[in-house]
């Protein structure tokens, strides 16, 4: 049997409820294909390299699956081009069996900053007792500052529509 | 002549990738210029073979809005 990807983007302005309401009925459209589910999951919300639908960004979401009737997975194509709140899908046909997926533990980036910054702070009083201590936090809020930064960058080059 | 093989080398050999993961974007975007284009092998110096799969993601990955088809360059 032959394993397939779908990713596909999803309205980002779905609450969190209806986006699993959402994901949780294409999940039950493509199991009529006969296909067994390996992974479904919410890679993130990103910004769109071009509007689409008006929407500059997107949550993307990824199912990786083993590969049912093939007849019945054009119609699964079909019902995810007619799908309103799916902005635009694509199945891609994988080389070899995905691994399940586990969930990592991310910590918030926002958490990150400000511990990074109170340390900072808290660094400051005692200016060049030790240099290693301060010059570690700084590098964690360049590094955040930087990941913030690139998708604003991105806002301003305003990609052009292409139809 | 001497210089006919300056930084030319083809990235996915040195580092040892046989395989182009459309969703990469970090990846894609090292072979794209300002303008969304796809660079030229005489360029980048990929290897023929890695370029034909490094198209083949750039390409998807448009299709589903990671990358841009077109995008201006910085002065605009």
């Amino acid at each position: 049997m032959s394993f397939y990807e779908t990713l596909y983007i999803i309205d980002p302005n779905l609450e969190n409820r209806t986006l699993e309401k959402t994901m949780n009925e294409i999940g039950k459209e493509l199991e009529k294909t006969k296909s067994k589910i390996i992974n479904h999951r919410v890679w993130g919300k990103k910004r769109l390299a071009y509007p689409i639908e008006r929407q500059k960004y997107g949550s993307y979401v990824i199912i990786q699956f083993e590969g049912g009737d093939q007849g019945e997975m054009i119609d699964f194509d079909t019902w995810m081009k007619l799908n309103n709140s799916v902005l635009r899908h694509m199945t891609v046909l994988l080389d070899e069996k995905p691994e399940t997926y586990l969930e990592e533990k991310k910590p918030d980036l926002e958490n990150e900053e400000k511990e990074s910054i109170e340390s900072e702070t808290e660094d400051k009083p005692i200016v060049n007792e030790t240099v290693a201590t301060k010059s570690e936090p700084e590098h964690e809020v360049e590094e955040s500052i930087d990941q913030d930064k690139s998708p604003s960058e991105d806002e301003n080059l305003e990609p052009k529509e292409v139809e | 002549m001497a210089f006919q093989n300056r930084n030319k080398f083809c990235y996915f050999k040195e580092n040892g990738i046989n395989k182009i993961d459309y969703k990469d974007v970090k990846l894609l975007r090292r072979f794209v210029n300002d303008q969304g284009k796809i660079m030229p092998r005489r360029v980048t110096g990929t290897s023929a073979k890695m370029h034909r799969k490094l198209v083949r993601a750039i390409k998807r990955s448009r299709s589903i809005a990671l990358l841009p088809y077109v995008e201006r360059g910085i002065d605009k």
